[in-house]
């Protein structure tokens, strides 16, 4: 989430929201992404084990990653609402794990929740740590969708080191700050 | 009872353990970045080319679904439309090597490094891929192992 790597707690959990897919975007995804025949065409897809026509599994699994970062967005705001300084997410270096477990069709509404389920600083970015998330998705019957072990990035803000040292030089450029900071020195 | 669709397409019978499989290429356009991440993955690194400078990532670069997403395409295109797939179980360990920056071309191969029947349904049989998906510079863009479900033509093989 949008906080400071530091303030995010391991094992909470947030809540992501819900998506019901039609069956005009299963196969407007599919047909660019995944265009194997359950996934564009519904009377072809009868034939499959499936019974019908179903998404892709990358189709549910993008639809969540906008969950995820809507809600990075909301969390954000929520922050500077507050008037605290919203930390800074990063791109992702991958995922450990994602299996896909109930098929998605139209009418299917999914919610999707996200949980820390631990988190280090990075070895080979100073200044940013990773996260380690667990999203599920679940369907309107209660039924696990998909669950992923994902890794993110997200910025360190105790590592401030050089930065507060710059603060320190512009404000002893500043008339009387600047005097008041030497007479301490 | 023989599926229309998949009869006379390659079954798990037919695939080889060290099959390596070309997926040819596909060159990612700003539009193409652009309009995935309106819909999927809005962070200002993925749509606005100031922001994407000032990123971790250099510059205007896909989302790493989206080059997961084109890889799939490339892997359906190439192969899974000529198998009797009947969908994917998953993926594990994918990394995101590189960024996919406007302009660049993105093809590899993937390998076939596991067949295994199913031990509750022995009607089909599971195929495990290794994605390995490089820029125009052979830079590598994208590792994964990827496993999907495959018909038998035969479920019950002789011992």
């Amino acid at each position: 989430m949008t906080r400071w790597f530091e303030d995010i707690a391991t094992d909470e959990t947030f809540p992501l929201g819900g998506h019901t897919f039609t069956a005009e975007e299963i196969i407007r995804f599919a047909s660019a992404y995944d265009p194997q025949y359950f996934h564009i065409d519904p009377e072809l897809a009868r034939h499959s084990h499936f019974d019908g026509l179903v998404a892709s599994g990358w189709h549910t699994v993008c639809v969540g990653h906008r969950k995820m970062v809507d809600a990075l967005f909301a969390e954000e705001e929520r922050l500077r609402r507050q008037g605290q300084e919203p930390g800074v997410s990063g791109p992702s270096p991958g995922v450990n794990a994602m299996e896909f477990k109930a098929p998605v069709r139209p009418g299917d509404t999914v919610s999707y929740e996200l949980l820390v389920t631990g988190k280090r600083p990075s070895n080979s970015i100073p200044g940013w740590g990773l996260l380690f998330n667990r999203l599920t998705a679940t369907n309107q019957r209660g039924e696990l969708v998909y669950r992923a072990d994902l890794v993110g990035f997200s910025k360190l803000r105790d590592y401030r080191m050089p930065l507060r040292l710059r603060l320190l030089l512009a404000l002893t450029r500043v008339p009387v700050i600047g005097a008041l900071i030497k007479r301490g020195s | 009872m023989t599926n229309p669709v998949t009869k006379d397409r390659r079954h798990f019978e037919d695939l080889a353990v060290g099959e390596v499989i070309e997926l040819g290429a596909t060159t990612v356009s700003k539009e193409m970045i652009i309009t995935f991440a309106r819909e999927f993955d809005p962070f200002p690194f993925h749509l606005d080319e100031a922001a994407a400078k000032a990123s971790l990532l250099g510059g205007l670069a896909s989302s790493g679904w989206q080059t997961g997403a084109l890889s799939l395409r490339m892997l359906v295109d190439s192969f899974l439309s000529r198998v009797a797939s009947c969908g994917g179980l998953g993926f594990k360990d994918l990394k995101w090597k590189n960024p996919v920056m406007v302009g660049d071309t993105i093809g590899g191969t993937v390998t076939i490094a596991e067949l295994r029947r199913s031990a509750s349904h022995p009607q089909w049989g599971i195929v495990t891929l290794d994605f390995d998906v490089r820029n125009q510079r052979h830079k590598p863009v994208l590792t994964m192992r990827l496993a999907n479900l495959v018909e038998c033509r035969d479920p019950e093989p002789a011992a």
